[in-house]
């Protein structure tokens, strides 16, 4: 049996299991679903269903290797796009590891050059070194730094959804994405309509994009003034929104950071490290900073640029604004991985294990002939690392290595 | 004593409220859909009616507002005529079809009554907000702020604005309010006035109107021809390169070199192509010499985006702010800092090109006249 047969027939077991609950997305009569055939590879679009029922059974028929469906409520999900008569919109974010710097450095990405076969390991490059074609087939993994560096992004998210934006949490619903990454879906009336302007405005509260925290004439009179080292005058913050975020970064960072650290992030005034209890006791908690002495406007402004790329989160912008998105199905396999889409609550994003919560075969084991693999996790042990071994692995450890190209079926 | 029944049913605005804000839903129970026939318009208890109705249009297209100078604000001699002007006006302007006169009109009617509304209380802003289906509500008396307005109403007006105050990032926002004082919402509220009135003069769609009206329509056309220009449509009728904003030529030498571009990379490059007047047809040329490329797909995304595939609507680029948000934004210069759109970049430059040819010494540009 071919790897992909093999894998096919394990995601063909998943949907015809009578135990695999789907659970339906709300108002699923006005969504638009779509799937990519497993074998074909084509994408099966414009499709409304009238209960989850039906929809399950088209997943047992047909056993794709993807299954989404729209954030977008239409009037007929199953006309064209233009004709589909949209009604509104869910607001959704995802936070994915490819999208974003990770602590891991991504040493476990392999890249080749479609042309020349090049290939290195890591954060695939702009260009290839030597043909400097950018067409490359990348071999991703989903790492536990990766997971990581994005539940911490998603954590920041939900702090802005939840304080600033006052959104309940049973409004939020937050999904680890079945490979390296979070979507948070907000189902609110009100945001519903928003159109894609109005959105954009939300990512760029969200990614901290146009901050600029003087106003106007403030602005003007700095620009104007060449004087450096002397106290700010007019610098503040206030209680609310991103003034209060700055406020708490501020104090993260200060009181934590070393000497060196500030400076390895451009803040080379000294006394921001020195008068850091000062800064803390009077700027920050008592709002008097015109109080602090040798802390000129410029690296207030410094401070504040730092702290806003800490503080901000790194979500996927073209997501958020797009009002006729499709979104992978809570509750089904993710094609890359063998992983479900799976949903937790909020508070619950620092407890849950996507190798083991979000496993769906727990079943049996396989043997395959390892080319490269990283050392792992899954269903609670760990795995690997290997290099050119047949090993015996359970179901799960062995469908993510072959989805991610790094094993085959063996004898 | 029609009035004052009525007014006892729902008693949220004053008649002279409604002379000053006709726009206002309620400002429909001094005209029902009767006395809306096209030929009471015409008729002569309706000459004042219509006389001042044009004026509100000849004001807006001349002197940007709806009411002359010499009236005093506040005192309106006759409600029932002023009120009753705003509905005919609006005929008027739509009869006109042109969408220059449209938002000239709109955008006069929503100033003439934000400048009302800055001399009002607090609380008919509070119904005026109300009537928008605003979530807003009055601070208490002792707060820094004067109002609290939920976001998504925040946004659906203030995401029009390219200040950065009115960035939703740079405001007072928490547990889903902002905190807004007088001056915001009445700017705020502007908006909302210009979207709506915008939207009604839109929605008549009128295959005649009678003669009177039509007439009248031609007069505010020649007089918006003398005013307004032509808009800013007009491109040059060549592709002037050098005209292009960093962010398109950076696009365009990615192109170019064959790399590939980001699906907001590939839509802005498209669409800004496309409207300073390149076709379909070269554009996809121009895909082609670049690069192992879905002819295909790309035949068909580009007719798509020029508006000959599907709904037909053309698309327009992306304004920068946009851009910004995807990271397509690069190199800006600083002849960026005083556009808000690639397109207007292009426009702008374009005429400063030919400025200049047409400053070059004297002979030449004689020679180019004869
Ligand atoms: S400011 Fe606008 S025109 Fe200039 S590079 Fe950015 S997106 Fe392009
Ligand atoms: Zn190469
Ligand atoms: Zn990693």
């Amino acid at each position: 049996m071919s790897s992909r047969d093999f894998v096919y027939s394990k995601f063909s077991e998943f949907y015809n299991n009578p135990s695999t609950v789907i659970p339906a997305p709300s108002s699923l009569e006005q969504r638009e679903f779509a799937y990519l055939m497993f074998k074909e590879r084509f994408m099966v679009r414009h499709k409304r269903f009238e209960n989850i029922q039906a929809f399950q059974n088209v997943l047992t028929r047909n056993v794709p290797s993807d299954v989404y469906h729209s954030c977008t409520y239409y009037e007929k999900p199953d006309l064209e796009m233009d004709k589909k008569g949209w009604i509104g919109s869910d607001l959704v974010f995802d936070i994915d590891a490819d999208h974003i710097p990770t602590s891991c450095g991504k040493i476990h990405d392999e890249w080749i050059c479609q042309k020349c076969k090049f290939s290195g390991k890591g954060i695939t490059p702009e260009e290839c070194p030597v043909c400097s074609s950018d067409k490359f087939s990348v071999k991703t993994w989903p790492c536990d730094l990766c997971i990581e560096s994005t539940r911490v992004e998603t954590a920041k998210l939900i702090d802005m959804l939840t304080k600033d934006f006052g959104f309940a949490t049973n409004e939020l619903h937050v999904f680890f994405s079945g490979h390296r990454g979070y979507h948070v879906h907000v189902e609110n009336e009100a945001v519903r309509s928003l159109d894609a302007l109005s959105r954009k405005e939300i990512v760029d509260y969200i990614t901290g994009l146009g901050l600029s925290v003087l106003d106007r004439d403030t602005k003007e009179k700095f620009a104007k003034s060449k004087k450096r080292g002397v106290t700010a005058k007019n610098f503040k913050l206030g209680d609310y929104g991103w003034d209060r975020r700055l406020k708490i970064g501020m104090a993260k960072l200060l009181s934590s950071a070393t000497s060196d650290e500030l400076k390895s992030l451009g803040l080379k005034n000294n006394n921001l490290f020195k008068n850091k209890d000062v800064i803390l006791k009077r700027a920050i908690e008592e709002n008097r900073w015109d109080t602090v002495s040798g802390v000129s406007m410029a690296t207030w402004l410094k401070l504040v640029e730092q702290v806003k790329i800490l503080e901000s989160a790194n979500i996927d912008t073209v997501v958020t604004t797009d009002v006729h998105r499709l979104i992978r199905m809570n509750g089904t396999l993710h094609g890359k991985t063998g992983l479900l889409k799976t949903e937790f609550a909020a508070h619950q994003l620092d407890a849950f294990d996507p190798f083991t919560q979000a496993v769906a075969f727990k079943k049996g084991t396989a043997k395959v002939l390892v080319s490269d693999a990283p050392k792992f996790r899954m269903g609670g042990a760990t795995w690997g690392p290997y290099k050119n071994v047949k090993v015996v692995l359970p179901t799960a450890a062995a469908i993510m290595l072959i989805l991610k190209d790094r094993a085959e079926v063996s004898t | 004593m029609m009035d004052r029944n009525l007014s006892t049913v729902s008693a949220s605005f004053t008649k002279s409220d409604l002379a000053k804000y006709p726009f206002l839903k309620e400002s429909a129970r001094y005209f029902s859909p009767i006395d809306l026939q096209i030929e009471d318009l015409i008729s002569p208890d309706m000459h004042q009616i219509l006389d001042r109705a044009m004026e509100r249009v000849t004001l807006a297209i001349t002197n940007f507002t709806v009411r002359p100078s010499n009236t005093e604000k506040h005192v309106i001699k006759d409600l029932q005529k002023e009120i009753f002007s705003f509905p005919v006006a609006i005929m008027l302007v739509a009869a006109t079809n042109n969408s220059l006169i449209k938002k000239r009109y709109a955008l006069a009617e929503a100033k003439q009554a934000t400048s009302e509304m800055s001399l009002e209380p607090k609380d008919l802003l509070l119904k005026i907000a109300f009537d928008f289906g605003w979530k807003i509500t009055l601070s208490p008396p002792d707060s820094k702020y004067e109002f609290t307005l939920y976001f998504t109403s925040f946004l659906q007006n203030a995401s029009h604005f390219h200040a950065a105050k009115w960035k939703l990032i740079n405001r007072k926002l928490s547990e889903g309010n902002v905190y807004l004082n007088k001056h915001d919402v009445e700017r705020l509220l502007q908006e909302e006035i210009k979207q709506r009135i915008e939207k009604r003069l839109n929605n008549i769609t009128l295959d005649q109107y009678p003669p009177e009206i039509s007439e009248k329509a031609e007069e505010l056309k020649k007089l918006a021809a003398e005013n307004l220009g032509q808009g800013e449509t007009d491109f040059p009728k060549i592709i002037i390169q050098e005209a292009f904003p960093p962010c398109i030529n950076t696009l365009y030498a990615a192109a170019s070199k064959n790399h590939h571009l980001p699906h907001m990379g590939r839509f802005a490059l498209t669409t800004f192509l496309v409207n300073i007047g390149m076709s379909a047809e070269s554009v996809t040329e121009l895909f082609k010499s670049f690069s192992d490329y879905n002819e295909r797909l790309t035949r068909y995304q580009v007719e798509h985006i020029a508006g000959e595939r599907g709904s037909g609507t053309k698309y327009t680029c992306p304004q920068c702010s946009i851009l910004q948000t995807h990271n397509v934004c690069k190199n800006r210069d600083d002849f960026c800092k005083r556009i808000y759109h690639p397109l207007k970049y292009y426009k702008n430059k374009t005429d400063i090109l030919s400025q200049n040819q047409s400053e070059t010494p004297k002979e030449n540009s004689d020679n180019k006249n004869s």
